[in-house]
């Protein structure tokens, strides 16, 4: 096993142990699923279809958000920042390992643990309680997986950017916030974004929020079709290989800056 | 033979940016910053020889840290040079972090959720241990260490002394000819210190693996370190044997006598009264001047003692004196 893989599993492993964040994030994320599909079937009320999105769809679109909040982790991630402000960041450049890659690893782990325990199960109990809409062929589940992947990715890689303002200023929890708040509108987590004014919806979509999340659950529910998914992951994929490199060169000048001014 | 570690006129300042106050002052602050500074690391020369023990010396603030880091590849040197074995740590962090450890006693490298074992496997992956050797160490590891016993409790449970323990295991496993042990003692009981004192000293004897240690408790110098280096203000004051620097600087003694009267005035030529309570009194002598049997044998002419013990003065007050007298400096 290569040091990649074996920090996924260690991470996926450190996931299983918090057994009480994960039930309670699961119990919260679970009822607000219930409620932000309450008040979709209200403003649907004898429509069956709005800009293109079933009544169904739209309930999906609920249960698969709140599902992934956990998975994702887009709205809430300062592990690394910690790590810079606890002096921990020492001991991991001490490592013999490509920084970005090692936290990616953990990342993935991360994510994979929180997937078996808090988002499948919501995404279980929720389709008991509403009638969902599932891909209905083994490629647009592969395409879905694809997606998802490419998501985790371009979420990571702005977690990872947004972390690094760390490096430079010792409160960075604010820069942290209004980014997660950013991300956070422009995903189209709030309602989705097939339900926004159409320009706002367009940008939206080729934003890396809107990349990471609306686009999987597009999938997901069959909104997007032939060309459409095609440009869907052109955009997911320029996000992945521009964060990736951005993340690279910011992190170079970061510890560029921590070795030559001591942090 | 070749020095594994070559510092040469190794310097680092700081900038410590000092404020304008008030508003105003808020908003100059952002065109207009002033700051101090500081000489962390000044002028420091110094070679290190494989298989060596040495250990590194001074009070908070002096410039141990900031030595470390720039040996360890974590900071450049505004100035000078430093070299390990080929590599320059700064430089070439990547490949030269795989041949050192470093074991900070304020904080554990370990996952602090899992059971220690987990976090061992995962070194073996990150350093690409061969499966056999990284069986032989950990076997030796854990007998010496004593693991067995919290291997598989999580990092967060186990005592001080048992995360130290489970640390310097971690530290070792990729066979490192050279390790940085920054206060491995710091917090531990009496039995705790006394037991990763043995481990240094094994790994040191045994593996022939260099080690600079930092500490500011003297009995682990007494114990462990041949050769040792004072650092202060940035600079180095005293690079050599340890037990040179005590004959020179720790000749004072101490005399603790138990009189069994009162006496109004128990002075007496050569020494001096360091402590009086009642009978009890405390004498404090230099070898050079008066030997132990010749200042007993006039005490108890003119006095009527009761009981008495000599001391040498304790290590940590010797050291105590070099820092705050700044002896070195003369």
């Amino acid at each position: 096993m290569n040091a990649f893989f074996a920090t996924i599993h260690t991470s996926f492993r450190r996931q299983l142990t918090y057994r009480a964040a994960n039930l309670s994030g699961l119990f919260t994320n679970l009822m607000f699923g219930f409620f932000r599909a309450a008040v979709l079937i209200a403003l649907y009320k004898e429509q069956t279809s709005v800009n293109g999105l079933s009544i169904n769809g739209a309930v999906t679109y609920a249960g698969l958000t709140q599902s992934l909040i956990g998975v994702m982790s887009f709205f809430h991630w300062y592990d690394l920042m910690h790590t810079v402000y606890d002096g921990r960041v020492g001991a991991d450049l001490l490592r013999p390992i490509n920084y970005f890659s090692y936290w990616l690893g953990i990342d993935i782990g991360r994510a994979l643990g929180a997937l078996i325990i808090r988002g499948l199960p919501l995404f279980l109990v929720f389709s008991v309680f509403y009638d969902i809409t599932l891909p209905e062929s083994l490629i647009q589940w592969n395409l879905f997986a694809l997606s998802i992947l490419f998501a985790l990715l371009i979420s990571f890689s702005w977690r990872f950017l947004v972390n690094l303002a760390s490096f430079w200023t010792p409160n960075a929890l604010g820069i942290g916030r209004f980014a997660f708040g950013l991300s956070w509108t422009l995903s189209g987590f709030y309602f989705p974004l097939a339900l926004f004014p159409d320009w706002l919806a367009n940008f939206c979509r080729l934003t890396p929020f809107g990349a990471s999340l609306y686009f999987p659950i597009q999938v997901f529910i069959g909104n997007v079709q032939g060309a459409e998914i095609m440009q869907g992951f052109f955009i997911q994929v320029f996000w992945v290989v521009t964060l990736i490199i951005l993340g690279h060169i910011v992190l170079a000048q970061g510890v560029k800056k921590l070795v030559i001014q001591g942090g | 033979m070749e020095a594994i570690i070559k510092a040469d006129r190794l310097s680092k300042d700081y900038k410590i940016y000092k404020d304008h106050k008030g508003y105003l002052g808020a908003l100059r602050n952002l065109f207009d910053r002033r700051f101090t500074l500081v000489h962390a690391v000044n002028d420091v020369s110094f070679r290190i020889y494989p298989g060596e023990l040495i250990g590194y010396i001074g009070p908070n603030g002096a410039g141990k840290s900031t030595t470390i880091k720039m040996l360890t590849g974590l900071l450049v040197p505004t100035s000078g040079e430093v070299q390990v074995n080929e590599f320059i740590p700064w430089k070439d962090r990547k490949d030269y972090v795989k041949h050192i450890g470093a074991v900070f006693g304020q904080r554990t490298t370990l996952w602090w959720d899992l059971p220690v074992r987990d976090s061992l496997e995962l070194l073996k992956h990150i350093y690409e241990i061969p499966s056999d050797r990284f069986k032989q160490n950990l076997d030796s590891f854990r007998a010496i260490l004593e693991l067995d016993a919290f291997m598989d409790t999580p990092v967060r449970s186990l005592s001080l002394g048992q995360r130290m323990r489970a640390d310097l295991c971690a530290a070792l496993l990729h066979d490192p000819k050279l390790i940085f042990l920054d206060e491995p003692t710091i917090g531990l009981d009496v039995v705790a210190k006394q037991r990763v004192r043995e481990f240094i000293q094994f790994i040191n004897a045994k593996r022939g693996t260099t080690i600079l240690l930092t500490t500011h408790d003297t009995a682990d110098i007494a114990k462990l370190c041949k050769r040792i280096m004072i650092i202060d203000h940035g600079k180095i004051l005293y690079d050599g044997e340890f037990d040179e620097l005590i004959k020179y600087y720790g000749g004072s003694r101490v005399l603790s006598v138990e009189f069994a009267e009162f006496y109004q005035d128990p002075t007496i030529d050569q020494a001096k009264i360091i402590q009086r309570d009642g009978v009890n009194v405390i004498y404090s002598f230099k070898r050079e001047d008066i030997s132990a049997s010749k200042l007993i044998h006039q005490l108890s002419e003119k006095y009527r003692i009761r009981d008495l013990e000599v001391q040498d003065q304790a290590i940590e007050d010797v050291i105590r004196d070099i820092y705050e007298n700044q002896l070195l400096y003369n």
